[in-house]
């Protein structure tokens, strides 16, 4: 009489086992919402004293991760034509923390002198319906520039993005 | 008329020619040799060219390649100063390996640059930032030419370069 199942038994159910987790996960996702077009209002940083290269390159960046994660459009701050898209998605962001850092203080010592940056952002419809909140950081800690946290922030911000929303070049 | 007011006469308007002169000068600058980090159309991050303004507009020019943006559709143009390692580039993160902390002591060196950072919105109304880096004291002179030739700018007052975030700031976060 066997005691135990063969190892094929076994192996068989712990390859169920491992595929059907992640695709039950999945089935708990939420539903994405759907995103003709993305535009990308200007950073704003009222309350924050942010250096002007800082508010830039978050912009830029913040736009050319979107754009990489696969948002077929992605209108710009002002773009006339963004106002014709159906189901466009506004992007506005606040910046709520920041830390210039320093660069020569990170090189040095490499503990000290980490650049942080935390945006607050809110994406919303046109005439202004909040579809999601998040506040996203950038962090630049051991090599590269103070504006290399801006970079962090958009790749960031992008994949929350791309987590959330849905573009018909994406699906 | 005397041969005195004649003089007088003749020195005023040498001076008015002088006064003008430097005034077109500031208006059409020569070209500065430039980094530009981000932001130009059809130009690569971290492109080293030249920048100058001419005929109303902001020219960056990289081998064959230029950019042009024309100087009334700026709508805000800011000078900074800060600092970059003199010794940057491949070398530079080679000699992190460097024993002994050699690495670390040369990036005590540094040398002090201009940012310029320029908004401005394109044909269709969208806005767009582009940001420069030079050598100390050459910005000024490019944003006087700008707003010369019809740049707005949201900073007013001379030097708009202020002390490096990175090197002097007291690095105390800024919170809501």
């Amino acid at each position: 009489m066997k005691r135990f199942p063969s190892p094929c038994i076994w192996l068989s159910a712990f390859t169920l086992l491992f595929v059907a987790s992640p695709l039950l996960a999945r089935k708990n996702e939420p539903a994405k919402i759907k995103a003709a077009a993305i535009q990308v209002e200007m950073i704003q940083s009222d309350e924050i004293k942010l250096p002007a290269e800082f508010q830039v390159a978050l912009y830029e960046n913040l736009i050319r991760q979107l754009e990489k994660q696969g948002f077929s459009h992605v209108y710009r701050d002002g773009d006339r034509n963004a106002a014709s898209v159906a189901d466009l998605v506004v992007l506005h962001s606040t910046v709520r923390g920041f830390k210039a850092g320093s660069e020569k203080a990170r090189q040095v010592t490499t503990v000290s002198g980490a650049t942080s940056i935390t945006v607050h952002c809110q994406f919303t419809r046109p005439d202004g319906m909040s579809l999601l909140e998040r506040d996203v950081n950038g962090k630049v800690r051991f090599f590269g520039g103070n504006l290399k946290a801006t970079y962090d922030f958009a790749k960031k911000a992008a994949h929350v993005a791309n987590e959330n929303f849905s573009s018909p070049a994406s699906e | 008329m005397t041969p005195r007011r004649t003089v007088y006469l003749v020195v005023s308007l040498l001076f008015s020619m002088l006064v003008s002169a430097i005034g077109n000068a500031q208006e059409t600058s020569v070209p500065i040799k430039a980094v530009q980090l981000t932001g130009l159309k059809g130009i690569k991050d971290n492109t080293k060219g030249t920048l100058s303004v001419e005929n109303g507009n902001l020219h960056f020019v990289h081998g064959k390649a230029s950019s042009d943006v024309s100087a009334s559709s700026i709508q805000d143009v800011v000078t900074a100063a800060d600092s970059q390692r003199a010794v940057g580039g491949t070398i530079g993160l080679m000699s992190m390996a460097a024993p002994y902390g050699g690495g670390r002591v040369l990036s005590l060196f540094r040398t002090k640059i201009d940012t310029l950072t320029v908004q401005y919105r394109d044909a269709d109304g969208g806005l767009h930032g582009a940001i420069f880096t030079m050598s100390a004291g050459t910005a000024e002179a490019i944003k006087k030419a700008l707003v010369a030739q019809g740049a707005h700018t949201t900073a007013t007052g001379e030097p708009t370069a202020v002390p490096a975030p990175s090197s002097t700031s007291s690095n105390k976060e800024q919170k809501q």
